[in-house]
């Protein structure tokens, strides 16, 4: 009875996307993925820019077992692997250079919906803040109060 | 390799008409141990532009909407933090 274990040769091309994977992930942190391609306008270039924000993860493994059928009285093994990933990139826009025979500008884009939730989160918290205020000041007074 | 590495990196440089223009980003990249999972945030920093007679400015690049976003958070805690002072001491 030998305890080699068998290698699967789909973990070794498991393996490989995994690698591939994450050279395209780390490929995300290059200074032309936030700038883009440059778009001439008559005299007037503009380069887009825009904050990425990438996100993965993985896992692999992999694992074998022997043993002895008792039936057969033969030894026998087997060996397995598995592995799963995921990840997310999320890309906004945040501002364009804007090359003209002026000179060189930066125009900024401003996402007014953001904004716009941001600014209705913060007038909640002193809406919030008020009535809990105020409910508190017309509560009934306590028994001992009240003798 | 560290677990938080931020950097700034610096493209190459182009030239558009007489002006050289270099692009500058900030990399922020978070590996957790294992190296089976990260993050990396990667944002614009600022330009660089040379002229021709040598001149070299550099041109913030600014989140005008991550800041707007910021203030108005922090201005509804405060707001709410300050309402909370006048009701209590009125």
């Amino acid at each position: 009875m030998t305890d080699e274990i068998i290698t699967n040769p789909l973990e070794d091309s498991g393996l490989e996307m995994f690698q591939d994977t994450m050279e395209e992930f780390l490929a995300t942190a290059d200074v032309g993925v936030v700038y883009g391609e440059p778009i001439q306008h008559g005299d007037t270039i503009i380069i887009p820019t825009a904050e990425i924000l990438c996100g993965m993860g993985f896992g692999i493994g992999s694992g074998g077992g022997s043993g002895v059928d008792q039936k057969a009285d033969q030894p026998v093994g087997g060996s397995g692997g598995g592995g799963g990933g995921g990840g997310r990139i999320l890309s906004r826009p945040v501002a364009v250079v804007v090359v003209s025979p002026e000179g060189v500008r930066i125009e900024p884009v401003v996402d007014i919906t953001k904004v716009a939730l941001a600014g209705l989160t913060a007038l909640g918290f002193m809406v919030g803040m008020m009535f809990r205020m105020s409910s508190r000041r017309h509560a009934l007074p306590s028994i001992e109060e009240s003798i | 390799m560290s677990v938080i590495e931020r950097e700034i990196r610096t493209g190459e440089t182009t030239q558009v008409g007489d002006l050289e223009i270099t692009a500058q980003t900030r990399v922020l990249k978070i590996q957790f141990p294992g190296h089976h999972a990260g993050l990396i945030w990667n944002r614009p920093k600022a330009v660089i532009v040379r002229t021709s007679d040598g001149q070299e400015s550099t041109l913030p690049v600014r989140d005008v909407t991550r800041i707007a976003i910021w203030a108005m958070l922090a201005g509804g805690l405060l707001g709410a933090f300050v309402i909370g002072l006048m009701y209590r001491y009125k």
